[in-house]
């Protein structure tokens, strides 16, 4: 055995892996070569001191955050099932596989997976694909999640929301819905903030007017107006006018939608 | 993973309690941040649900998983590029927190080592190097599943684990001497 060999059989000697023969032979080695057998005790306390570092240990959150996702998901995927237009899942399993190898090596390509090059090839339009398979099944946790009961998991629902495409009209939908018609306050606010994710739709300015007009609530009201005022939507002026000069209106959502009216213009 | 895939969604839950802290450490490892790592471990188990049917009864299954794991890992880091610019500073400090907590009595002296000064020395390690370093001495993974997650031969592991080992000893030695002197 060279001593480039050694080198490279070290560490299986430390963890034991090199098999009984293997052992023998790089025993044999080291009575032999004095600048292996300093290197082998030396570097060798190093590799078992990591041993002794203390570990890491998770929060419950993440157990939490995956019961959730998990019983979000099978909810979701019920539901979606009783939809024959969006099955998705039903794309071959080749297809998928390759797919799923793509949109890793798509991900990883220049930024920062040093030395190893793609995992997978592929091309750039199954990459997209995939994507777009991955932001559905975000849209399945984030619509089932909206629906349910409790106020906290309507709250993670808005939160999944987050994740969704920036283009992705559903999630849009049921964020829309949720400012309008929640119940919790704290889980309308949360939709208001989250629509801010959908700004690149003509469709959230329409929606966070026609809901101005709607809401009763000052607080949601205000989250709305500065909203409108993020998308420079200038066709708000109207209703940010009647609202400013609605006398039964509350007085800090008046002022704030004169403030508005003046950020616009 | 061959049950998950076969559409026992709810098996899943066996694998999360079997290796949720496994990858938690992974990530803690790789980027010294604990939120970040467990949104992390979150994303994996989301996207081993969503890829089920690309596992191969065959492979390995810890190969699989920390080969979601490092993809969901460069993601994240391309996703603060963008979206939210990274604040370096906010980033060091953080793990200098981590690295200085808790030098509690066992991890003061030990075999004549100081593991306050060992754990510096792997977070100081370049990236790559850490990684391999975190799958084969942390982990547990086999060369041969290290190989199939990097993409690259056994051999090339094997040299690159001693070369990883070989640096973090340097570093230490570095540390060991600043700090003596
Ligand atoms: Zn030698």
């Amino acid at each position: 055995m060279t001593c480039e060999e050694a080198k490279t059989r070290m560490t299986d000697y430390w963890s034991r892996t090199l098999g009984e023969a293997g052992e023998t032979e790089f025993n044999a080695h080291l009575a032999s070569c004095e600048t292996c057998r300093s290197e082998v005790s030396r570097v060798g306390a190093l590799w078992q001191g990591l041993d002794l570092l203390p570990l890491e240990e998770p929060s419950g959150k993440v157990r939490d955050r995956f019961y959730e996702m998990l019983g979000a998901y099978r909810q979701g995927l019920a539901a979606a099932e009783a939809r024959p237009a969006k099955r998705w899942w039903t794309i071959p399993a080749w297809q998928m596989a390759a797919a799923a190898g793509l949109v890793a090596v798509g991900l990883g390509i220049g930024y920062g997976v040093r030395g190893n090059g793609p995992l997978f090839g592929g091309a750039p339009a199954e990459v997209s694909q995939l994507r777009e398979e991955v932001a559905n099944m975000r849209q399945l946790v984030a619509l089932s999640l909206m629906q349910q009961q409790s106020a906290s998991d309507r709250l993670r629902g808005v939160s999944w929301a987050y994740r969704a495409e920036p283009s992705d009209r559903e999630v849009l939908g049921a964020l829309v819905s949720a400012v309008n018609h929640d119940a919790n306050v704290n889980v309308r606010l949360a939709a208001v903030d989250a629509l801010r994710r959908f700004s690149a739709s003509p469709e959230t300015g329409r929606a966070a007017l026609q809901s101005l007009s709607k809401q009763t609530t000052p607080i949601v009201q205000v989250a709305l107006i500065d909203l409108l005022v993020d998308l420079k939507d200038p066709q708000a002026a109207p209703e940010l006018r009647r609202l400013s000069g609605n006398e039964t209106a509350n007085e800090g959502v008046r002022q704030k939608a004169q403030w508005a009216l003046e950020r616009l213009q | 993973m061959a049950e998950v895939s076969a559409g026992k969604v709810a098996r899943l839950a066996v694998l999360f309690e079997r290796y949720h802290r496994p990858l938690f450490r992974y990530f803690v490892s790789m980027n010294g941040n604990r939120e970040q790592a467990e949104d992390l471990v979150q994303e994996v188990f989301f996207r081993m649900l969503r890829y089920r049917t690309s596992y191969d009864p065959a492979q390995s299954f810890t190969a699989w998983m920390y080969q979601i794991a490092r993809n969901a890992g460069v993601d994240q880091v391309r996703k603060r590029g963008t979206a939210q610019v990274v604040d370096i500073d906010t980033f060091v400090d953080r793990r200098a927190e981590l690295v200085s907590a808790s030098p509690g009595p066992e991890e003061s002296v030990s075999r004549g080592q100081d593991l306050a000064l060992l754990r510096r020395a792997m977070d100081q390690l370049p990236e790559d190097k850490r990684e391999i370093l975190v799958l084969s001495r942390f982990q547990g993974m086999k060369h041969e599943d290290i190989a199939e997650v990097l993409g690259c031969e056994v051999g090339t592991v094997k040299v690159r684990v001693y070369r990883a080992i070989r640096a973090l000893e340097q570093i230490y030695f570095t540390l060991e001497k600043e700090k003596a002197s």
